[in-house]
């Protein structure tokens, strides 16, 4: 790779950085593996960085972003399965907003919920869109680019997860 | 509760998204609709909620050190394999013919040098289908539900296997595009890795054992059946993808000699 290619990779993708780590971050839950995601994710990136020169319009955050979430699913990768089949069929898979893990014991032990816990119980592809919408601002668009489904699938998900967190903010103010 | 299909619009609406003229309609409804009112207030608040206390994240300046120096050393060490890959590689290949014409291998040279451009390609497929979203057209372990899909988009039924009971479970199929030609690709799972296998008809010549061929990290093993040319593509280990191989040849031969088939 030439220099000053490199430095066209780094000028495109590295103020992005921090949306990256922060992606990485929720879809770890963890922040030693969200820092390996991201690099990861940056040697991927440069890897396709030729691919993403011909598709002007998707912006050059989304793109980082999309290969951050493919990385950390790749490293999980059960949890990859787990999220294509929700897109496949997600009347089938109703219960999917629910919680990952259902840990109802150490609920009660802990009634005082936060909405930072509940954001990460959520099932990953309901929590990526709450990440990509409220915290890094993407649009419906770059969002359905990024998840890899269709916008109509981003609206609906979206919508599920917020009503979820919407209870889990009323459990904590009630109690 | 509000009215059914509200709860997204209303999202919609919030978040900008909502065209013009629906947007409107749905400020118009909010006037007269104290239910939906209150569902906004819901939403507004949860919006306040999570920008004040679910934070963003900054990316530790370990981490931005750890990508620099990754991309400089990934960046250097890549040079050579770019070239090959580039425009540059048909010149190159071209010199590469001639030289060897010189010593009288035409035929073998040319043979390798369209062999490579077509793992470059199935690579490139491999890769592609990584994206999010690209990788299955048809999302199904159930291979009598993955062979009849092709029918109709391709011309030719492809054989499909599941071998989830030997490790290496069917996750779906898809239209791909190689060699100038749209073929069928099926996909696998292994652990964490996934594996590609694209086949198509063979045209002609004899039936090759599997070769391997080693490309930015990723094994390509590449062979022919009297029916089908197969590539099968993956990050997992050579050996793994070897007995996956295997897996697929057995099938294969097995489904040759069934009388119903």
């Amino acid at each position: 790779m030439e220099a000053s290619e490199q430095a066209r990779f780094e000028a495109a993708v590295l103020p992005h950085l921090d949306a990256a780590y922060t992606l990485a971050r929720y879809l770890t839950r963890n922040a030693h593996d969200a820092e390996d995601v991201v690099q990861d994710a940056c040697l991927r990136a440069l890897k396709y960085f030729d691919g993403f020169r011909g598709e002007g319009e998707t912006s050059a955050r989304a793109w980082l972003l999309a290969i951050v979430r493919n990385t950390a699913y790749s490293r999980q990768g059960r949890r990859r399965v787990d999220a294509l089949a929700t897109e496949f069929d997600e009347t089938q898979h109703s219960d999917a907003v629910a919680d990952e893990h259902p840990e109802g014991v150490l609920l009660q032990e802990d009634a005082k919920e936060t909405l930072g816990r509940a954001l990460d119980r959520l099932a990953p592809e309901f929590r990526e869109v709450i990440v990509l919408r409220e915290l890094e601002g993407l649009s419906y668009k770059e969002i359905s680019e990024v998840a890899g489904v269709p916008v109509g699938t981003v609206m609906s998900r979206l919508s599920r997860a917020r009503t979820r967190l919407q209870e889990a903010l009323r459990k904590e103010e009630g109690g | 509760m509000t009215h059914p299909g509200f709860e997204a619009q209303l999202d919609a609406y919030l978040d900008g998204e909502l065209a013009a003229a629906d947007a409107r309609a749905l400020e118009a409804h909010l006037i007269q609709c104290r239910e939906c009112a209150r569902f906004r207030d819901g939403r507004l608040e949860l919006r306040a909620a999570i920008s004040a206390r679910v934070p963003a994240f900054q990316a530790p300046d370990v981490l931005r050190q750890r990508v620099r120096a990754a991309l400089t050393t990934a960046a250097r060490t890549r040079a050579p394999s770019r070239l090959s890959l580039r425009a540059t590689w048909r010149p190159l290949a071209l010199a590469a013919s001639l030289a060897v014409v010189a010593l009288g291998s035409w035929n073998l040279a040319l043979q390798r040098a369209a062999g490579e451009a077509l793992a470059d390609d199935v690579l490139a497929s491999h890769v592609r289908s990584l994206m999010p979203g690209h990788l299955t057209d048809v999302l199904s372990s159930d291979q009598h539900t993955v062979k009849p899909w092709f029918n109709g988009r391709l011309d030719y039924s492809p054989p499909v296997y599941d071998f989830a009971g030997r490790g290496y479970p069917l996750l779906g199929g898809r239209l791909d595009y190689v060699d100038g030609r749209t073929v069928a690709a099926l996909t696998y799972g292994r652990r964490q890795h996934l594996i590609n296998v694209f086949l198509w008809p063979a045209t002609r010549g004899p039936r090759t054992a599997p070769r391997s061929r080693d490309r930015q990290g990723y094994h390509l093993l590449h062979w022919t059946t009297p029916d089908y040319t197969y590539w099968v593509v993956s990050d997992l280990g050579l050996a793994e993808l070897r007995d996956f191989t295997l897996l697929v040849q057995g099938a294969d031969s097995a489904a040759a000699t069934a009388p119903t088939r």
